[in-house]
């Protein structure tokens, strides 16, 4: 039988190592400007802007005329290439943690939307 | 002690469980209106509602859906409409007046000459476009009790209204569900409720025309900020000119009054919508003229001769971005 004392002091241990995580979590291990690729809904990939080296190119769609060539840069993402009729998605440009506003392509039913940056602005008129 | 020690690391931990998640927040996205939307509200998740309401509304209003009224008045030329299907065209209606014409809400047949609606894009023959200007021509849409009818080979759009109209609507909606604190992306036409929930302005970035960044930012309580340019929905024609989506309706082609964006920022998210499109149309002086004499609105132009045209009554929440190439201007 473990007496009441004994439990206190673990449950007090769980809660401020739970606590220390957090802030561990917060400060130093979470991760930066985030863009999900998200398309029909389901988010395809996560990637933390941040923690991008090199240069790299993502090729979305199924081939049947809903191709977007997403490219990613370290801290920015955006649209290069599409065969959507109107390139809206190409010319909104890069997405950034200092420009966190989405980047959607319509007709292929895709978003690049920015999670966990703080940016200028709340929103952006466009 | 112990108890001490056990209420005190409680403590702790609640604390930081609630610094770690903004508490209360809710964020959710979604495609509606032809766009795409994202609502961030503080204390009650509104999203559903919003996005029921952007996909009620679309049913009424949609250009491309044949069932919608305005659908089917363009197939027939005639339709017995909702109380909000007449409502918002005659606010069009009268916003068309207010601006001299600069908005049209049959300019659509000339948009889709231009291409602006399937993404093949084509300058239209002089002979066309001397057609086109023959199809716009506001006043003569006739609204009779709930029925609306147009002359033959006349066709409505409301979609340079119809986002301020959900604006509007979703603002209604946040503020009745008890929502003090709240900003809806409408597809780049941005609605706030209240300020932020520690009491500070919404900050609104304002496009940047000329590349990726921003013009700068205005900091709204309360208020619809509305942009309308040339930079997202534009092709270049064979001499090199970029050709934009937003029509004059005086000329059946694209607008081309000096601006490269114009913003308006006001508590009537209808007026707001109508008149960026408008002022854009009608160019810097107008739109000065016109603000001189209406009032109810404040204004933000991006020239392109590189000034940024701020009306007074915002110059104080408005900022430049740091190292903009761009020369701000009080309008006042």
């Amino acid at each position: 039988m473990i007496k009441t004392r004994t439990w206190i002091v673990i449950i007090a241990a769980i809660a401020v190592a739970a606590a220390g995580a957090i802030l561990l979590i917060r400060f130093f291990g979470a991760p930066g400007t985030t863009a999900e690729i998200v398309k029909g809904g389901e988010v395809l990939y996560t990637i933390d802007l941040d923690r991008v080296s090199e240069e790299y190119e993502i090729e979305i769609g199924s081939g049947d005329g809903d191709r977007n060539v997403v490219t990613v840069k370290p801290g920015m993402i955006c649209v290069s290439s599409a065969d959507c009729p109107e390139q809206i998605c190409v010319n909104t440009g890069w997405a950034s943690k200092d420009r966190p506003y989405p980047i959607v392509c319509m007709p292929h039913d895709l978003v690049i939307r920015i999670v966990g940056a703080g940016g200028e602005a709340d929103a952006e008129a466009e | 002690m112990i108890k001490k020690i056990a209420i005190l690391s409680a403590a702790v931990f609640t604390a930081l469980a609630l610094y770690a998640c903004a508490p209360g927040e809710h964020t959710s996205d979604f495609f509606a209106m032809d766009t795409y939307m994202s609502v961030k509200t503080y204390g009650v998740d509104a999203a559903e509602t919003v996005k029921g309401e952007a996909e009620r509304l679309e049913s009424l209003f949609s250009v491309t859906d044949d069932v919608s009224e305005i659908g089917i008045l363009n197939a027939n030329g005639r339709v017995e409409a909702s109380d909000e299907t007449i409502e918002l065209i005659e606010r069009a209606l009268y916003i068309s007046g207010m601006t001299d014409g600069a908005l049209d809400i049959t300019v659509y047949p000339a948009v889709r000459a231009w291409g602006f609606t399937t993404g093949e894009y084509a300058v239209p023959s002089p002979e066309k476009i001397e057609e086109l200007r023959s199809l716009i021509d506001c006043t003569k849409v006739t609204v009779d009790g709930n029925t609306v009818s147009v002359p033959d080979g006349y066709m409505v759009d409301l979609g340079a209204v119809a986002k301020g109209y959900l604006g509007d609507r979703v603002r209604d909606i946040l503020k009745n569900a008890g929502i003090t604190s709240a900003i809806a992306d409408l597809g780049g036409s941005i609605v706030t409720v209240g300020g932020k929930p520690d009491g500070s302005p919404w900050r609104v970035a304002i496009r940047d025309p000329n590349g990726d960044g921003s013009v700068g930012v205005i900091e709204v309580k309360d208020k619809c900020v509305v942009t309308s340019g040339g930079y997202e929905r534009y092709f270049t024609d064979e001499n090199g000119v970029k050709r934009w989506h937003i029509i004059d309706p005086a000329t059946a082609e694209p607008a081309d009054a000096g601006l490269l964006s114009a913003t308006v920022v006001g508590e009537d998210g209808v007026l707001c919508d109508g008149l960026s499109t408008a002022l854009f149309v009608m160019g810097a002086e107008k739109a000065e003229a016109m603000w001189r004499k209406e009032g109810g609105f404040e204004m933000i132009l991006v020239t392109k001769t590189g000034d940024v045209l701020v009306t007074d009554g915002i110059i104080d929440s408005f900022s430049l971005s740091e190292g903009s190439p761009y020369e701000l201007k009080v309008i006042g």
